[in-house]
């Protein structure tokens, strides 16, 4: 539905050029909800805005559904209102000066050919419906909380019915609450109409609980693409790792190599853990990445096949759903997150266990 | 008092010291509204009840000798219907077409990719310092239908026997006030047009609107309600000014409120027709009121116009193209004719032997003659010493008031804080020539009853600025107070600093920027304004620098003009100068983006 061929972008700035966004390719199918995820700054925003039109790239192929929006090989630049897209802007971009109706009604308005006046009321009203503000229709937009106003714009992009909705940073001024409670609404609002969505954020839960692929982006490049559970169960580098959550990071060595049967074992300033990945050899210099949910503290039962460390517990911090203990092994240091009412004091001579399938190994 | 956390016992002379400070504290804000009130309230009163005296003069007003001749006559007789229409066309036209110009210009500042932005920007608020005579004086020596410089030359080029453009109209009044409206509409205009979240207009083109709808849907509806309440504001100003009609219409008998409210007191040749004047002001101020309270009401109810911003605007221009240079051209051109054109006109005058089309023997007669003439009248020394003196003390008078008004408003709990507010923007609408005149009853009154002497002093002067530019200093204070946060004094008085320390520790050197601006821009204004010296002024005593120049001009000194036109002119790039450096921080005077 969406693709985007080999996209940059260069700006010319006080501080000389800025090459912001440097040579990314996406490609989002039907109805599927993708998102750029990344530090401010990154290029996620600017590669958004290139798709909408009001950026110009200085290089690449923009497709939108058939329709080739963008090509600076073959000089096409279609200007953004005859795209076929919608747009969810980080400040609502609500229109003060026109009524809540007015403001859904204002892409009705602007179709050609012209769209009946009934046609319109019943539209507005049933987008109003779906993001709950029926009952506003006459109010002044900047009458409208927060809340309210984010979610006005939201009627705003699926009352066109584009096939593409563009999401940039939407939820990034609700407050916590709130903003836990839109994601889900968000999320199956836009998988119940079939749209497809491009959402651009810098919030990793957004984006792990909200999207069908995720593509972090840094410098003005994409990292990594995958799923949100890949993504987070299998980072490739130390930037993606530490960028999705907590985790806890090691150089090692391959000291046996895993095969398909078996598993293989790193040395690392912990100690040595085993992994199950194949395809690398002995002596090998490598990084691994271990979540701190995926460090256990182990009984006599726990897993005997693995190797097992010995520690010390030398710090304890009560989150309120868990606890995060710092383990203290020889001269390095393991955070792990254990269950509240685990009964671990600072002091407590310990032993950690890491699952085989949990040691995520990076691109060293 | 019952906060003392130390335990020590209070002493009792401590007690009593504290117990009268509060009494002060409490009374001091109820002086200041009753001085604010009696500033306002004791000559409008004094004009509204010398309307309605039939005596001669005011000084042999009486109660007995009252009716409503003089609003018959000046209805009837002077038919102030047509001054009314005429104020209304002069007034319409000037507004529309000096705002018209700011906002292109503002506009190519803000939104356009002109070259050369930060000299437009730079160079546009330039124009406040030229006084409003100088520039009507100015287009009359250039345009005047006999002997204008550009008619002159337009009719030997030619050889057409009319002038290409009189002056002495009702377009020239629209022209000449239109182009001095410009800087300050263009300073108001300048943070309308940046505070507008490009984002709005970037939702319209994503929902499918073309640009050109995108400009009339939600660019001009945005812009509209503040471009409203600028305009109102600037037909306040054109409505009050004096200088203007006064030097190019007064003398083809082409009226508006202000000049025939002047009219009826100093004609020549004719009996000053006091309580007559009066009546004309009453309308006047009438007028001025409604078109105020309009303005208040629409000011108040803007909240639903405010635009929602987001954070961090990516500042985007308008690409012009083939058009970046000629508008350019144009800019330059708007900056030469108003600022450059009437200061070399006036230089030329002031060296030129007599006064004479320019050509290369008037260039040769040049000389310095004129203002060696202008220095050597014991006069003008006496009429410097006035001004420079006038414009210290309202300079002084007017800051000090205005920071009082504005922090009793902004920061304390006073009870009638509101009506203080309300009381303080009301001389906003009182114009120049009504306050004069209004103070010329009251001063001669308060006068005979005291046996003191304010009429005919400088001190007249003084009162009469510090009341018409109290509206402006003290919202300007305010807006620069509410900025301060409160907790900003808070921390300071938590660190142990005693509220004089706070003062002057914490509020003084924030809000130093504004203290500096208001006190530099009311010493421009007292110098500009000519209208209430005009019928205040008694001879030497109080003669000021724009009473002069008003004179000499109306006995054809033009020579001697040009030279204190070029003297005051510099005088004025000089404060302006000082404004832009020291005064309101970055909040108006500051470079672009």
């Amino acid at each position: 539905m969406i693709e985007i061929e080999n996209l940059h972008v260069r700006f010319n700035s006080d501080k000389g050029e800025v090459h912001a966004v440097r040579g990314v390719t996406v490609n989002v199918a039907q109805g599927e909800f993708y998102t750029l995820l990344g530090p401010s700054g990154c290029g996620k925003t600017t590669t958004l805005r290139c798709l909408a039109g009001l950026e110009s790239p200085s290089d690449g192929r923009i497709i939108i559904g058939e329709t080739v929006v963008h090509d600076s090989n073959k000089g096409i630049s279609v200007p953004t209102f005859r795209r076929d897209l919608a747009m969810v802007f980080q400040s609502y971009a609500i229109w003060p000066h026109l009524t809540v109706f007015e403001n859904v009604a204002f892409p009705l308005r602007e179709m050609k050919p012209k769209v009946h006046e009934s046609e319109i009321e019943r539209r507005v009203k049933n987008a109003l419906e779906l993001v709950q503000l029926s009952g506003y229709e006459s109010r002044p937009a900047p009458f409208l909380s927060g809340g309210q106003q984010q979610r006005l714009a939201l009627a705003r992009a699926i009352v066109r019915e584009a096939s593409v909705v563009l999401f940039d940073e939407p939820l990034s001024n609700l407050d916590a609450k709130l903003r836990a409670e839109t994601r889900l609404e968000l999320r199956n609002l836009v998988k119940r109409l079939g749209m497809t969505a491009l959402y651009v954020t810098h919030d990793q839960t957004e984006a792990l609980t909200m999207a069908d692929r995720v593509a972090i982006m840094r410098d003005g490049m994409i990292v990594q693409e995958a799923t949100p559970t890949e993504i987070y169960k299998r980072p490739i580098s130390r930037f993606v790792a530490s960028f999705i959550g907590q985790c806890n990071f090691a150089d090692g060595e391959i000291m046996q190599a895993a095969t398909s049967g078996a598993h293989g074992l790193i040395a690392t300033e912990w100690g040595n853990l085993a992994y199950s990945a194949n395809g690398r050899s002995v002596g090998e210099k490598i990084s691994v990445a271990v979540r701190p949910e995926n460090v256990r503290l182990a009984d006599d039962t726990t897993a005997p096949d693995m190797p097992r460390i010995a520690g010390e517990v030398s710090e304890i911090i009560f989150l309120g759903e868990a606890l995060e203990c710092k383990v203290t092994l020889g001269g390095s240091e393991l955070i792990t997150r254990l269950h509240p009412s685990s009964a671990v004091a600072v002091g407590d001579t310990v032993d950690v266990v890491v699952m085989a399938d949990d040691v995520a190994i990076l691109a060293a | 008092m019952n906060n003392s956390f130390s335990g020590s016992p209070e002493g009792v002379g401590e007690k009593r010291h504290r117990g009268l400070r509060n009494i002060v504290a409490r009374i001091f804000p109820w002086a200041i509204l009753l001085l604010v009130f009696a500033m306002v309230a004791a000559p409008v009163f004094s004009l509204v009840v010398g309307a309605f005296s039939q005596s001669r003069l005011p000084n042999e007003f009486s109660i007995d000798n009252m009716g409503l001749d003089n609003f018959y006559a000046v209805w009837v007789e002077q038919r102030i219907d047509l001054v009314l229409w005429n104020t209304a066309v002069y007034v319409v036209g000037a507004t529309v077409f000096g705002i018209g110009t700011a906002a292109v210009l503002a506009w190519l500042v803000e939104r356009s990719d002109m070259p050369g932005k930060m000299w437009i920007y730079a160079g546009v608020p330039l124009g406040i310092a030229v006084p409003g005579i100088l520039h009507a004086i100015a287009w009359v020596l250039l345009l005047s239908p006999r002997s204008g410089f550009v008619n002159r030359g337009w009719m030997f080029l030619t050889g057409a026997d009319g002038p290409l453009f009189n002056v002495y109209s009702m377009g020239g009044l629209i022209f000449a006030e239109g182009l001095r409206l410009v800087p300050v509409a263009f300073l108001m205009l300048v943070p309308l047009m940046r505070s507008m979240d490009p984002s709005l207009e970037e939702a319209a083109a994503v929902s499918g609107a073309s640009p050109l709808r995108t400009t009339r849907r939600v660019t001009f509806a945005l812009l509209l309600p503040g471009v409203l309440a600028i305009s109102i504001f600037q037909a306040i100003t054109a409505i009050e000014n004096f200088e203007v009609p006064g030097i190019l219409g007064m003398p083809v008998n082409l009226h508006v409120f202000s000049t025939r409210v002047f009219n009826l007191i100093e004609n020549i040749g004719a009996i000053p027709a006091f309580g007559q004047a009066n009546a004309a002001a009453v309308f006047y101020l009438a007028i001025a009121l409604v078109i105020s309270v309009f303005y208040l009401r629409l000011v108040r109810h803007s909240e639903r116009y405010t635009i929602i911003t987001g954070k961090g605007y990516t500042p985007r221009s308008v690409r012009l193209g083939g058009w970046r240079y000629p508008a350019f051209g144009l800019a330059l051109l708007f900056l030469f004719v108003t600022i450059a054109l009437p200061f070399l006109v006036l230089l030329y005058v002031s060296l030129v032997g007599y006064l004479r089309q320019p050509s290369w023997e008037a260039f040769q007669s040049f000389s310095l003659k004129h203002y060696e003439t202008v220095f050597r009248q014991p006069r003008v020394g006496r009429v410097m010493w006035n001004t420079i003196a006038l414009t210290l003390m309202t300079s002084t008078a007017v800051t000090v008031l205005s920071f009082v008004v504005a922090y009793i408003v902004v920061r304390t709990r006073f009870a009638a804080r509101y009506t203080l507010d309300v009381m303080a923007f009301m001389p906003h609408s009182i114009p120049g020539i009504v306050l004069g005149l209004a103070l010329f009853w009251l001063l001669i009154q308060f006068d005979a009853l005291t046996g003191a002497s304010t009429f005919g002093s400088l001190y007249s002067l003084v009162i009469g600025f510090t009341i018409l530019f109290l509206a402006y200093a003290v919202r300007a204070m305010s807006v620069a107070m509410i900025q301060v946060h409160p907790d900003l004094e808070d921390a300071a008085k938590l660190c142990g600093a005693p509220p004089w320390r706070v003062a002057l520790r914490i509020f003084a050197p924030l809000l130093m920027p504004t203290l500096v601006g208001i006190w530099i821009y009311v010493a421009m204004l007292s110098v500009r304004f000519i209208s209430l010296p005009l019928i205040l002024s008694q001879g030497g005593n109080n003669e000021v620098l724009g009473v002069m120049i008003w004179s000499l001009w109306n006995n054809g000194n033009i020579n001697s003009v040009g030279a204190i036109g070029i003297m005051l002119m510099t005088a004025m790039f000089g404060l302006v100068l000082a404004l832009r450096i020291f005064g309101f921080g970055r909040a108006t005077g500051g470079g672009s983006v």
